[in-house]
């Protein structure tokens, strides 16, 4: 038999033996979405202009729910329902954080409130769409596949370990090289000013991102993987979802570092049986990178 | 069996890890456009004092020599001895001015030409004895912003309220918190940027009187002792440990405004990728999603 023969033959075995995997389905759906919104979202930089005409958010969102109705359809694709719902609260939840404050002008004018208000109110959407998307999927999704969201309960030891995990996140960044982290000055004024609407507004986004990535995703993925598989699975989604944020823009060396704080909330999660705690930390660092570090990341 | 696929796992994450790190140290520094910044003249030479009017720039180098350029920086020769750089610590707005006395005041001369006499300017903090950095952009009436002894800026408002407005944060826990060493604004009102250098962050802009503060260094070099903004050249000049460099005012890049068929075509094309990668991936999901059960 030819060498070539024999290789095909190998991986079609292997293959078949995965596919007989309890994971396989979740595996299967992750990857492939990913390929797909990836390719929804970068292919048509080769074309268009992400600072002028390109709405890429949208595409990413509509991407996701084209991808997603079918599941509700079909019922070959029921095991992708659970990943495919992640993966829209993800995009849609986020479209409506980014566009919320243009759609808010449009809507009310002047009536809309400083960009601040419009900001507050475009995370307080996002989080009310991620939990109607949390909804839907609580619904639609077979008790056997259901993702739980760990949101019923933070009990002392949960609290202890947002606070600390917080102090130990600020700690690090106080720590490294400022050159390395971006982080430059506080600034009294612009805190004063800002942080009644946008301390919440980032506690807001903080807390969607936790039921879409630890709740949604990593509550899925654990149901047919080992709990090491499903942390490393969602919190690679969690790295590459930055990408999307600036179109592989400034956040793209990021990428790396959302990979690994995205294992060690999914550990937290896992580890306090509460998303809380990784809330906690999540809005503490979200509000520290708002006042401390965006100013001198971005220069101009 | 179970620990042979721990150890799998763990080799994996590893790998995984070590292949986002390559991807990390790999990565182009982020930049957001082209440098603000460019060279001037003397590289390599560190320069603690700057100043520049018209064609007219004389810089004072870290070696004690006071160099002085005619023709726009492009040629440098000694300084006559009785050369002598303005003062830092008085700004003149056609005819008011600001200062900082002795002891450390924020002092105000609302109309040159009709009193000399200066006030405290009521609300002004103390900077401290020796304090001697201030700056008023013409283009924002009434904004000024001075910085303390103790390495504290603080804003007057237009409407005369003066607040702390910005803190720098330690550079690493061996460093320290850098040294402010120059501010500058444009006494025409072409701008209302307000430049503040650093010795370790190079230098910060505001542009709305002092409140918000970013970097604005792309280019530069971290390590700036003096500013000097030029009106008649429209340009800001920077003394820097690694010579002379300028920073000419420019307008942002504004995004290409398509009107021709060629939005239309991006947007049929934008749609047809969203389209084909969804069904794609669809379809792929349709075919081998399914588990298969083992006979």
């Amino acid at each position: 038999m030819p060498r070539g023969s024999v290789a095909t033959e190998a991986v079609g075995t292997r293959l078949q033996r995965y596919r007989a995997a309890p994971w396989w389905p979740n595996a299967a759906t992750l990857v492939l979405a990913e390929l797909g919104l990836g390719a929804a979202l970068l292919v048509p930089i080769t074309f268009s202009d992400p600072n002028g005409v390109d709405p890429y958010l949208a595409r990413l969102s509509v991407a996701s729910v084209l991808i997603a109705i079918p599941s509700l359809l079909i019922r070959r694709l029921e095991p992708a329902r659970p990943i495919l719902f992640a993966l829209v609260a993800v995009a849609a939840a986020y479209t409506l954080l980014s566009a919320g404050p243009q759609i808010l002008f449009d809507l009310f004018g002047q009536r809309s409130g400083s960009f601040d208000a419009q900001v507050f109110w475009s995370s307080v959407a996002q989080a009310v769409g991620t939990l109607l998307i949390a909804f839907a999927a609580w619904r639609t999704v077979a008790p056997a596949w259901r993702p739980s969201l760990r949101m019923r309960h933070l009990g002392l030891g949960g609290l202890a370990a947002g606070v600390i995990g917080s102090a130990v996140l600020i700690g690090l960044g106080l720590a490294l090289p400022a050159g390395l982290l971006g982080r430059v000055a506080l600034q009294p004024v612009a805190f004063g000013r800002d942080f009644p609407l946008l301390g919440p507004a980032n506690a807001l986004q903080a807390f969607s991102q936790e039921v879409q990535f630890r709740g949604l995703l990593l509550g899925a993925l654990e149901r047919t993987m080992s709990p090491r598989w499903a942390n490393v699975c969602q919190a690679a989604v969690f790295g590459l979802a930055h990408l999307a944020i600036s179109y592989g823009g400034p956040e793209a060396p990021f990428v790396p570092i959302t990979f690994l704080v995205g294992l060690a909330f999914g550990w937290l999660v896992r580890r306090t049986n509460s998303l809380w705690p990784a809330v906690i930390i999540h809005a503490v660092a979200d509000i520290a990178l708002q006042f401390g570090i965006v100013q001198g990341l971005y220069g101009f | 069996m179970g620990s042979d696929r721990h150890r799998r796992a763990l080799t994996a994450t590893v790998a995984a890890c070590i292949a986002l790190t390559i991807v990390l140290i790999g990565s182009p520094p982020a930049r957001a456009a082209d440098a603000w910044w460019s060279p001037v003249a003397l590289r390599g030479t560190a320069i603690t004092r700057v100043s520049a009017i018209g064609d007219t720039i004389m810089v004072h180098t870290a070696t004690g020599a006071t160099l002085l350029s005619t023709d726009g920086g492009k040629t440098f020769a000694t300084a006559p001895a009785t050369a002598t750089f303005p003062p830092i610590d008085v700004v003149t707005i056609g005819t008011e001015r600001w200062e900082i006395d002795p002891a450390g005041r924020v002092l105000h001369v609302a109309d040159t030409a009709v009193s000399s006499a200066p006030q405290v300017d009521p609300g002004s903090p103390d900077l401290g004895p020796g304090a001697g950095l201030i700056a008023a952009p013409a283009a924002l009436p009434g904004v000024v912003v001075a910085v303390s002894t103790s390495g504290a800026v603080w804003r007057r408002g237009q409407d005369g309220d003066w607040k702390q407005a910005l803190l720098l944060l330690p550079a690493s826990l061996v460093q320290g918190v850098p040294r402010i060493t120059s501010i500058t604004a444009f006494t025409e009102p072409l701008s209302d940027a307000i430049y503040l250098g650093t010795d370790g962050y190079a230098v910060l802009i505001s542009t709305d009187g002092g409140d918000d503060w970013i970097r604005a260094g792309p280019g530069l070099p971290d390590s700036v002792s003096s500013l000097s903004a030029d009106s008649g050249r429209h340009a800001v000049y920077a003394g820097t440990a690694d010579g002379l460099w300028e920073h000419v005012l420019q307008n942002l890049p504004a995004p290409p405004a398509y009107q021709d068929a060629a939005l239309v075509w991006r947007w049929l094309g934008i749609g047809a990728v969203t389209l084909v990668a969804s069904a794609i991936a669809l379809l792929a999901m349709i075919r081998l999603v399914p588990r298969r059960l083992q006979a």
